[in-house]
């Protein structure tokens, strides 16, 4: 009992030592993520691409010199932890800066606390609209807001599909809920009827009585905002039920990411989905970014990883105009950033009710031959789009 | 001194923050504090009452949604849900107990985390009134500084213990744990057992609703997934309670310091990655496993330990 006690004693004096002993030469930045739990596997995907660029930018010797060390804190997708974690970077670390998270309840409780405590907060993933409409002068967000994620979609049915009918199926999460509102606006706007608009319970594992809905209103468009698993688990189950639309199409997250592939089979054939970026994308270093990601951990990154990726480039390019390296004079440089990175533009304005916010084009794509290709709009397309698509039975 | 204690281990927790402790620190403290009281509630039902509740996310979240609604609809500081949700928590309780008491040991615990499960998807639906999964965020919160929300958390933990102390020590309490040993015992006794579940139910409720009230005040933020969870709220409560010591006075505040404080220092060990769930979770068995009773009901236990191997040490 005591010797197990001395060695708890000893494991933590030890970590503490090895956490000071890089003081000086280092810029140190500790990051929430979602390590474990459900949005462990985006989580672990930025976390990746956050070392990449981390290392890039080492290896050119650092910003102004020094090097940036990167710790990662698991945030558990808990928004009472990822406020924990920003506590105490905020009052231990000292750290002037803050980056991270991917949630949209733990970013929305990461900006209360940054802008409270007067430290700038660069919003990577977190997606709802409210998170940059608050007045918060600290907080910057480099996504565009959900109701931008489908832009690149909407342009696309208007000139391609051109539906008359839509049927839009979400899950139960704030991500999903604004999603699925902000397309009904848009296509009532463009005159199409909204024939099913469903919600679902997250992690749900048979979808058939919403399907057998769906299938008997006949929509154009089946419309589905989800993440990972339950992105697959429509498919196949649209696929099981031979429910034959003019387009299936999906609001990003779970759509956008390689497994939905791989889980799908081939099911995903044919989907499109809107993004936000893709390997494909026109920007500078957004191709090697993803080929230097597939090279190491074995598939291609979503725009998650994209923005996490360039989120280090901004914080290099923001710490290199900024005066000192103090919390006021981060934010303000902040403020000024009008750049390129490899996720696309980057510049923070005022204006349709967001503050801070970055505005930028939304891409579509869809996988062809069991590859996402970007298809939309057709000066990024890598791919020509495959439309009218085969109905399920004309299929192999 | 024993008769002392509360006051002497409130006395210090009152003076805490005063050696200027950082906000950080602060934070920790105050939901160490918060859990303690949420444990202290679920203790006065599930461990002196013995009705285990699955389900006490669904006052949580009721207290945190009073709050929240008031702010969300009407405009009205969320502040004054604290007391409100007092009178909300208990009726909702009342219409609860309606339900779930008519049941009896693993049927009352399925039921009650039905209930909870059942507000969650509620909540999620009315959105005109709650939100729905967007959640109500709280633009600005009362106070940048941490002051005031430990002490209004410690003045509602403090409440909830001496109510509950109280409670235990007068009539009602030996009819609760009349109850708990054999219902059909007590009812035969002349204790209406209805009514004293249904009296222990809501006060447990209620009392939880005020954390829940709290909880909205002092994060800003609260949706469905959150305040609602089944893991998150409900099953983290009975681990308090569990790894604390169940039917005891100081089991919560105990259980609250494991499952808030030191899973955050296993946390922040460097280095450790995702791998600290395993190792708190381990941990977590081990006291089980060993005390039975919680760090509080086996405490004989433990000073037993260290008295045995203190002549050990003089020996060598």
């Amino acid at each position: 009992m005591k010797r197990l006690s001395m060695l708890m004693i000893m494991m933590f004096t030890v970590g503490i030592l090895a956490g000071n002993l890089f003081a000086d030469d280092t810029l140190e930045l500790s990051i929430p993520l979602p390590l474990t739990g459900s949005q462990a596997k985006f989580g672990e995907m930025e976390k990746y691409s956050y070392i990449i660029a981390a290392d890039e930018i080492n290896a050119r010797g650092g910003i102004k010199g020094k090097k940036i060390v990167l710790s990662f804190e698991d945030g558990q997708g808990k928004p009472e932890v990822s406020r924990s974690i920003v506590e105490k970077l905020i009052d231990v670390d000292k750290q002037q800066v803050i980056i991270g998270d991917y949630s949209s309840a733990c970013s929305k409780a990461i900006a209360a606390v940054a802008n409270e405590r007067k430290v700038p907060y660069l919003v990577v993933t977190g997606a709802d609209d409210a998170i940059t409409q608050q007045n918060y002068d600290y907080v910057f967000r480099m996504n565009p807001s959900n109701a931008y994620y489908a832009a690149g979609l909407i342009s696309f049915l208007k000139q391609v599909v051109k539906p008359v009918s839509i049927a839009i199926l979400y899950e139960s999460s704030d991500f999903g809920t604004s999603g699925a509102n902000d397309m009904e606006k848009q296509a009532l706007e463009m005159g199409m009827k909204v024939l099913v608009k469903e919600k679902y319970e997250k992690g749900a594992v048979d979808f058939k009585p919403i399907l057998t809905r769906v299938k008997a209103e006949k929509p154009d468009v089946i419309y589905m905002v989800s993440y990972v698993m339950d992105a697959s688990l429509l498919m196949k189950q649209l696929k099981e039920l031979r429910i034959d639309a003019k387009l299936f199409a999906g609001g990003a997250a779970g759509f956008a990411i390689p497994e939905f592939v791989n889980n799908a089979k081939d099911a995903a054939e044919y989907v499109v989905t809107a993004t936000l970026w893709s390997p494909q994308a026109k920007y500078p270093g957004a191709k090697e970014f993803a080929e230097k990601y597939k090279s190491k951990y074995g598939d291609y990154p979503s725009y998650h990883g994209a923005e996490a990726y360039s989120a280090i480039y901004i914080l290099e390019d923001v710490l290199k105009r900024a005066k000192t390296w103090n919390a006021e004079d981060i934010r303000a440089a902040m403020k000024a950033t009008d750049m390129v990175t490899a996720f696309g533009p980057i510049k923070f304005e005022d204006k349709a009710g967001y503050q801070n916010q970055n505005f930028m084009d939304t891409l579509v794509m869809q996988v062809i031959k069991g590859n996402h290709e970007t298809i939309w709009p057709e000066s990024y397309a890598s791919a020509k789009y495959l439309f009218p698509i085969p109905s399920w039975r004309s299929r192999k | 001194m024993k008769k002392y204690l509360p006051l002497i281990i409130l006395a210090i927790l009152s003076i805490l923050p005063l050696i200027g402790l950082s906000s950080y620190a602060m934070h920790i403290l105050i939901l160490v504090i918060m859990w303690a009281a949420i444990g202290m509630a679920w203790n006065l039902l599930g461990g002196y009452c013995g009705q285990v509740s699955f389900g006490h996310a669904a006052y949580f979240g009721v207290g945190a949604y009073t709050s929240g609604i008031l702010y969300y609809k009407l405009g009205i500081s969320p502040w004054w849900g604290m007391p409100l949700s007092i009178v909300v928590v208990s009726l909702f309780s009342l219409v609860l107990g309606f339900i779930v008491l008519r049941l009896r040991g693993p049927f009352f615990a399925l039921a009650t985390l039905a209930m909870g499960e059942v507000m969650r998807v509620t909540t999620e639906n009315i959105g005109w009134l709650t939100g729905g999964t967007l959640g109500i965020l709280i633009q600005k919160r009362t106070w940048v500084s941490k002051f005031g929300y430990y002490y209004i958390i410690l003045l509602v933990a403090a409440g909830t213990f001496f109510l509950i102390k109280k409670l235990i020590e007068s009539k009602l309490g030996y009819y609760f744990v009349a109850i708990r040993e054999d219902q059909d015992a007590a009812e035969s006794l002349g204790i209406n057992t209805t009514l004293y579940k249904t009296i222990a139910l809501c006060l447990s409720g209620a009392l939880t609703g005020i954390a829940g009230a709290f909880y909205t005040n002092y994060m800003g933020y609260i949706d469905p997934h959150v305040v609602f969870a089944l893991h998150d709220i409900s099953i983290v409560t009975i681990m308090i309670v569990m790894v604390g010591g169940v039917a005891t006075y100081w089991g919560p505040l105990v259980g609250a310091i494991i499952m808030v404080f030191l899973a955050e220092l296993i946390r922040t060990i460097p280095g450790l990655g995702a791998a600290h769930q395993t190792l708190f979770g381990i941990l977590l068995i081990v006291i089980i496993i060993f005390l039975p009773n919680g760090i509080v009901g086996d405490f004989a236990k433990i000073k037993k330990i260290f008295k045995q191997e203190a002549p050990r040490n003089e020996l060598n």
